[in-house]
């Protein structure tokens, strides 16, 4: 018998990053990839994935200094000892953010880049570019500006920037992460044609049920430690919710039913020649919708927008009531945040009319509407900029003269950011930027709260956060408008959903009831959620497969 | 179809031509030739959309000489500084950054600062953006930054989002270059750069273009 060939190896491997010796972001790892696995690193925010990705192309200690403790070995040979661009030709990696990866000016270039630092002849070079395309089906984006693609065809474009020099091992950190549901599949289907052309696929992932059904081994890694190792099967069996990992609904309602064999994916559950009922607790349930007598703060009629003589939103019209939640879903471009910057006159609607607590908002201000719209955009980073967290919060209050400091004090409990007050927001954490960006729009107590990608690129420890504040904040009345591609998450903290599809609502009521129109679903490019799929009927009638005795939960 | 060297070297040569016009006739007919290149490739709509911004900055050019002198001289200042930008907006039309730079490093540039000049200018529609979510976000908290003066005394919320993002923006760009190889010794390239007869041909033509020119303007002698 041989010993298997391995890719990366890793002894004894802790780091700790640039002025924070005290601080190990790895501690203690051992490890073997051996070559063309697919392996998904997961773990909550901060658990140390990234980083771990890093030390495998010499990103880490060469780029990014900071105090390396054991080794790891590439191809046989110390990581240490070898240049970044000495070991870009092993392993290739794909970062989180496609935009700031990708700096050519035509995806032709951008795949070329790598072959070129590597002295390739032309004609090897443009038989790559080709080959690769094809692989990825980009061909029909070679000429095109890699800025102005979709986030999908920017993260296959980053993908094939590094597939093209042919690494023995492809590493993605978080490639999902800012990704709608139509892209994620794109990108999905991509890296299992990669993996069965015989390369080794390492994927850095928090949200599981994009993953584990298509990986053949899972590292769980916990402060920087690999705290457990083996197939997802073996894994998923194991209390991962202590390591804040949220298991596949397939999976929970797998260890429910005490299967033997647990199913990581629906279809996987729905092939399965099920009689027991499939346990009703784990479907989603929808917020309690509130009273139809509650006051309506927000009504947008008719409105359509053009942008450079182009269509972008088309004849919307929905009301908001005080203690309502309603999601805006679709896919990435569909309209949904130029929809939402009509709402504090950021946008003007060419036609139509929206109206917050009942005076038009196309003859106000912004300024003076931000007095009832307190909006958190995607990225918090576009808004700090003072020193700490607690002046952060305080700038609407000031700006708008509408400090209320009991307010202020109550939103910092709910929102849990006592610890944090002092600090500079720059340096907090993803998902703590993100509570202190939604405290901020609430600081000067709008009437509707819209928050735009609440949940993009945050672990099951943040969402459970956010959907906890947000039932509480519905509790007291207020209006909240989600923004979002996350359908599960929508499903659980919206009454309403608002489907968009290029700038027109093409569904429109309870989640489930949109998402038994199959044809706006479609239209729209998404999917129904894992639990519609496996509780509604019209779930399992898309689904094409329905498990026996399952069809009591409705 | 040329080298970006020949490019450059004419749009060069045209700007020289430009600057020296001493009179309004010249500058005008310099400008129609421009057009007439603009509508010939086909850019006449994003001409009209970067004009936007060129032809106002223009005509606080103009403005500015008219108080220290005459309408005149305004005028023809305003007009060939208007005409000078419009030389780089056909020039930028026609050639991509990366070429320029790679060509740049055939004649002994080294790569890393041809590479920085061309990778700046294709991040400026990414800054662009960041900008604009930065106007968003801030108005969207009561921050009044509409366009006016008043929006200089809240300079520090547009300033400070913009400058840190702009350096997250250069170390992740600088994280994925590295992981790209970059800087590693024996680089090659996409695109021959070779200057092949016609380039030759082309400079030539026009540098008699621009001798023609002159010694048209200032006599045989």
């Amino acid at each position: 018998m041989t010993a298997p060939l391995w890719v990366v190896e890793a002894d004894r491997l802790g780091y700790a990053y640039r002025n924070e010796d005290a601080n190990l972001a790895l501690d203690g790892i051992d490890l073997r990839i051996a070559a063309g696995e697919y392996l998904l690193f997961c773990g909550a925010s901060g658990s140390g994935k990234s980083t771990l990705c890093r030390t495998f192309n010499g990103l880490i200690p060469h780029f990014y200094g900071g105090r390396l403790q054991g080794e790891v070995r590439v191809a046989g040979k110390p990581t240490a000892k070898q240049s970044v661009a000495g070991l870009f030709e092993q392993v290739g990696m794909v970062f989180q953010n496609p935009e700031t990866q990708l700096f050519n000016s035509s995806v032709a270039r951008e795949i070329a880049f790598g072959l070129e630092s590597l002295g390739f002849p032309r004609a090897v070079i443009q038989e790559r570019i080709i080959s690769t395309a094809q692989i990825l089906n980009l061909s029909a984006l070679l000429g095109r500006n890699p800025q102005e693609l979709s986030g999908g065809e920017q993260q296959l474009v980053a993908i094939a920037a590094v597939l093209a020099i042919g690494p023995q091992l492809l590493v993605l950190d978080e490639p999902y992460a800012n990704l709608d549901p139509v892209s994620v599949r794109r990108v999905r289907a991509a890296l299992k044609a990669i993996h069965q052309k015989g390369m080794g696929v390492v994927i850095s992932e928090h949200r599981l049920p994009h993953t584990v059904p298509d990986v053949q081994r899972m590292v769980a890694l916990q402060r920087g430690r690999i705290v457990l190792d083996g197939t997802p099967e073996q894994l998923l069996a194991q209390n991962v919710e202590r390591f804040g990992l949220e298991l596949p609904l397939p999976v929970r309602v797998g260890r429910q039913l005490g299967l033997p064999r647990l199913p990581l994916s629906v279809e996987a559950l729905q092939s399965l020649d099920l009689t027991a009922p499939l346990p009703s607790d784990l479907k989603t349930v929808p917020p309690a919708l509130p009273s139809d007598a509650a006051d309506i703060v927000l009504e947008v009629e008719r409105v359509s927008f053009d942008l450079n003589g182009a269509p972008i939103l088309r004849d919307i019209s929905f009301t908001l009531r005080r203690g309502e939640s309603l999601a805006i879903v679709g896919a990435n471009g569909a309209g949904k945040t130029v929809l939402l910057k009509h709402l504090n006159g950021l946008y003007r609607p060419t036609r139509g009319q929206v109206r917050v607590m009942g005076k038009d908002a196309g003859r106000v201000k912004v300024s003076h509407l931000a007095r009832q719209v307190g909006i958190a955009f995607q990225n918090p980073n576009s808004q700090f900029f003072k020193l700490t967290v607690w002046d952060e919060i305080l700038v609407g209050p000031k700006a708008l003269g509408l400090n209320d400091e009991a307010w202020l004090r109550e939103l910092v409990r709910l929102f849990r950011l006592e610890p944090l007050l002092q600090r500079p927001p720059y340096r907090l954490s993803d998902g703590e930027k993100k509570r202190v960006a939604f405290a901020a729009a609430l600081a000067h107590r709008p009437a509707i709260l819209a928050l735009d990608e609440p949940t993009s690129g945050q672990d099951w420890h943040f969402r459970s956060i956010l959907g906890s504040l947000l039932a509480e904040l519905r509790a007291r009345g207020q209006a909240i408008l989600l923004v979002t591609h996350d359908l599960s998450f929508a499903e659980e903290h919206a009454h309403r959903w608002l489907l968009l599809s290029h700038g027109q609502v093409v569904a429109e009521g309870a989640p489930w009831k949109v998402m038994s129109d199959k044809a706006a679903m479609d239209r729209a490019h998404l999917e129904p959620t894992d639990s519609f799929r496996l509780f509604s009927a019209d779930g399992r009638t898309l689904a094409g497969a329905v498990p026996r005795g399952g069809g009591n939960h409705v | 179809m040329f080298d970006p060297r020949t490019k450059l070297l004419l749009a060069l040569g045209y700007a020289a031509l430009i600057v020296a016009s001493t009179r309004l006739s010249g500058s005008l007919a310099e400008g129609g030739v421009l057009l007439l290149f603009i509508a010939v490739i086909g850019k006449t709509r994003s001409y009209l959309r970067w004009l936007r911004m060129a032809l106002p900055m223009s005509l606080f050019f103009g403005a500015v000489i008219w108080w220290t002198a005459d309408v005149q001289i305004a005028a023809l200042a305003a007009l060939k500084l208007l005409t000078l930008v419009s030389v780089f907006f056909v020039f930028f039309s026609v050639t991509l950054p990366e070429d320029l730079g790679n060509a740049l490093v055939k004649i002994g540039m080294p790569y890393i600062v041809a590479f920085v000049v061309s990778t700046s200018l294709q991040f400026v529609p990414t800054i662009g953006r960041r900008i604009r979510n930065v106007l968003d976000a801030q108005r969207a908290r009561g921050i009044p930054l509409e366009p006016g003066w008043s929006a200089l005394r809240h300079y520090p919320a547009f300033l400070g989002p913009i400058l840190i993002q702009a350096f997250q923006i250069a170390e992740a760009l600088a994280e994925a270059m590295e992981a790209r190889g970059f800087g590693r010794p024996g680089r090659t390239f996409l695109n021959d750069y070779r200057m092949r007869t016609r380039d030759w041909l082309a400079i030539s033509f026009g540098l008699l273009v621009l001798i023609a020119c002159f010694l048209g303007r200032h006599g045989w002698g």
